[in-house]
């Protein structure tokens, strides 16, 4: 595989991990287990059980919830994260020491999930559910960044591609009552504010970061003047049909997993679909090797014989389809409606995700992954009562961004052209 | 090559400026000439005058004035924060006898306004002010009561025992809502001994359930679902459009109802009118109309306005068919003479 030159360099770093870190991420450890004792374990009835729900009311089969003592659970939980920390201590895990961390990390979460659900439920099948729907915008952004970026232009008018995609599929969806026609004008929106920016940042070499600029703006004026003129004042052009959900015959029916993973409408679907072909196309093809060899070192490419214009303007429109297609999942995917700023910074929440994800697509989905799940924590966090202030709820998936950011992860790979217009010579 | 390129960037950033800007002209209502006219003026909140909620409903109690007391209504909109004052004062250069002006955001500009022209006549949505101001009728509502109603009614239609709620941002218009729906489904269960749960209002605590926003949608459809997926069947979204990707998730999934807020939905949100249990109304059409009323015939005095249940400032519409028994339609009927008479308190 291609990308094994880059993961190869990736784990070398890791391999000649400094003691320093090894004896920071054995301290971290052992802090968490603590934590799991002093914060939840200390303050629980012995006799709690914490009651996880397996299924929703839509399920065929219902299953019975899942029922944990709390406090022995803790214990449990404390103790694992105990004997990770103390072999990190003693003699590292060395290039699985980031594995052991998610792992760590998990068993902290899920401590957690038991403690706040003491004597209460929680379904986890809807947690699930709703962190993988939370994660579909934010993943197609990232593919869409991925896309642009690998290529070696910076995309940061996502948001704005999503933003137009959204108002054009309900109004044309409204306009033809049909949601595939709706979706097909969302693409060739991205695919077009993604030409224009294409022109500015490849063309005429413009600061991508200004072109990227100018477009969110124009976006939100323009989809926030045709709502208020139109969308706003005529119902009928703000209801569009909407893709509902789909059961995939008999995967569905699989306890568990079928309900979060094959009950699902299009996009989530699409999103699984993108980012294996994304991921095979990148790197396991000649057109993705091209793109990325025009990402690294676009001369080298060029005097191969690569046209470096043509395979930047690919990348970049393939990107702003990508985008355009994000954004009809706000309102065909979701709301059935367009409503001003609707996409609320998913499209840089997108970014964030690709630079996360280290500008691979699995990584992203990861990433994707991670905030949809901060995200639908914080709202099952509310429901089940736990004193913290909603606002601090909110701030969860930043936190959890910042803290990967800061380079808990290492160092990510940033395509070396990135950003950089092309000067044929 | 550049110059083009200049040019091309030029005519974008004007075109972007231009679209922004473009709602920003005084759009005088169509109406026929006549004698000089008592004008009523109207700044808009940044939501804009079509918003479906506070906007528009305030908006509509101007255009009542103008078919029934003959008054020349105008709005602005105000696009961002710093228009407030901008607007205002365009108007008082315009001569207006009532400017009206919508939203607690606009509480210091309000103010400042009255303040520099104290024979301005002014009257304030969601504000009051603490002294009043002789010249300014803060329009307030105690959507609370209301809000118990529903919750009340909510409690006794509830299959599954629990009902849901979440808002928008934690800000006193808001969360007003939430205990007052809380504290109708705490009485219900006093009364009939019954154990339903509110899931994402904490009363006590003052903490719960929030987007963080009032624009995503489909945050709306996430906590719609998360809050179904826990068992909730009634859900009453306290967050502008945002609890329209509510509505669509329950009309998605079905077996659960929901409550909309501010205006009644089966009117501005119709195509949901099958998943609608009611709307908690925030009659300020009655308000704003009650305050062009009185300038017109000179009883205009400054200070506080509260609706309420007794005056129709706040309510909730007839119930459709099939939402809730004939039994707790009366009981409904006690529980509002109740609250008119005093006997039960809605807020915490």
């Amino acid at each position: 595989m291609a990308s094994t030159t880059n993961s190869q360099m990736f784990h070398k770093t890791f391999v000649r991990e400094s003691p320093v870190r090894q004896r920071v991420m054995g301290a971290f450890f052992l802090l968490l287990a603590l934590a799991i004792w002093f914060f939840f374990a200390r303050s629980v009835d012995g006799g709690a059980i914490s009651s996880f729900g397996l299924s929703t009311f839509q399920a065929k089969t219902q299953l019975d919830p899942w029922e944990l003592p709390t406090l022995n659970t803790l214990y449990v939980l404390a103790i694992v994260c105990a004997v990770f920390g103390g072999i990190q201590l003693s003699r590292g895990f060395k290039k699985y020491t980031n594995a052991v961390l998610a792992v760590v990390v998990a068993i902290f979460v899920f401590g957690f999930l038991v403690w706040a659900t003491a004597g209460k439920s929680l379904n986890l099948v809807g947690l699930f559910n709703t962190t993988l729907s939370k994660a579909v915008p934010i993943t197609l952004g990232a593919l869409s960044g991925i896309l642009c970026e690998r290529s070696g232009v910076v995309n940061i008018a996502i948001e704005g591609m999503m933003l137009s995609g959204a108002m054009v599929s309900a109004l044309v969806g409204s306009l033809t009552q049909n949601a595939w026609v709706g979706l097909l004008c969302a693409v060739l929106t991205g695919a077009l504010l993604a030409w224009v920016h294409g022109v500015f940042s490849i063309k005429y070499k413009t600061n991508q970061i200004i072109s990227g600029t100018v477009i969110n703006i124009f976006a939100t004026g323009l989809t926030s003047y045709i709502s208020a003129k139109f969308m706003q004042v005529y119902p009928a052009l703000n209801n569009p049909p909407t893709f509902g959900a789909i059961a995939i015959p008999l995967l569905a029916d699989i306890p568990v997993i079928g309900e979060i993973f094959f009950v699902n409408n299009l996009f989530v679907f699409a999103m699984f679909i993108f980012i294996i072909i994304l991921q095979i196309a990148l790197f396991q093809t000649r057109w993705g090797l091209r793109v990325r060899a025009v990402g690294e070192h676009p001369k080298a490419a060029d005097t191969l014989g690569i046209d470096v214009f043509k395979t930047r303007y690919t990348s970049v429109i393939l990107g702003g389809m990508m985008a355009g297609f994000a954004g009809a999942y706000f309102t065909l995917g979701s709301a059935g409606r367009f409503d001003e700023v609707m996409t609320a910074g998913r499209g840089f929440i997108g970014l964030a995700a690709m630079i996360f994800g280290n500008w691979i697509p699995t990584g992203g989905f990861a990433a994707g992954l991670l905030f949809g799940f901060a995200d639908g924590l914080a709202s099952r966090m509310a429901i089940l009562g736990i004193t913290i202030p909603s606002q601090f709820l909110l701030m969860l998936p930043y936190i959890a961004t910042m803290i990967v950011l800061a380079g808990v992860i290492g160092k990510g790979h940033v395509p070396a052209a990135d950003g950089i217009p092309y000067e044929k010579e | 090559m550049f110059k083009k390129l200049y040019l091309v960037v030029a005519v974008l950033i004007i075109a972007s400026m231009a679209l922004s800007a473009c709602q920003q002209a005084a759009t005088p209502a169509p109406q026929e000439p006549a004698a000089p006219k008592i004008k009523v003026c109207q700044v808009t909140d940044t939501g804009g005058i079509d918003d479906k909620s506070f906007n528009a409903t305030a908006w509509k109690g101007v255009e009542d004035a103008m078919k029934e007391l003959g008054v020349e209504g105008k709005y602005l909109e105000s696009q961002q924060q710093t228009d407030y004052e901008k607007n205002i004062n365009a108007f008082i250069e315009d001569g207006c006898d009532l400017i009206v002006t919508v939203g607690f955001l606009l509480g210091d500009a309000t103010k400042a306004a009255a303040e520099a022209n104290p024979n301005q006549k002014f009257a304030i949505v969601d504000f009051a002010y603490d002294p009043t101001i002789p010249n300014v009728l803060g329009l307030t509502f105690a959507t609370d009561q209301a809000a118990f109603l529903a919750g009340y009614a909510a409690a006794g239609a509830t299959k599954t025992g629990k009902v849901g709620t979440f808002g928008g941002i934690q800000i006193p218009p808001v969360t007003v809502f939430m205990d007052g729906f809380a504290l109708g489904v705490k009485y219900y269960n006093e009364k009939h001994g019954t154990n339903v749960e509110v899931l994402g209002w904490d009363v006590a605590n003052q903490t719960g359930l929030f987007t963080g926003n009032f624009e995503s949608t489909d945050d709306g459809r996430q906590l719609g679902q998360t809050l179904m997926d826990e068992g909730a069947d009634i859900i009453m979204p306290v967050a502008g459009p945002v609890g329209l990707g509510t509505a669509a998730a329950v009309q998605e999934r079905g077996n659960a109802w929901i409550i909309g807020v501010d205006t009644d939905w089966t009117i501005s949100a119709s195509q949901f009118t099958d998943v609608i249990f009611t709307s908690v109304l925030k009659r300020m059409d009655n308000a704003v109309f009650e305050a062009a009323k009185e300038v017109v015939e000179g009883t205009f005095k400054g200070g506080l306005y509260v609706g309420t249940l007794a005056n129709d400032g706040v309510g909730i519409p007839e119930f459709l068919a099939g939402r809730i028994s004939d039994d707790l339609k009366a009981e409904l009927e006690q529980v509002k003479a109740d609250i008119i008479a005093g006997k039960i308190k809605t807020t915490p």
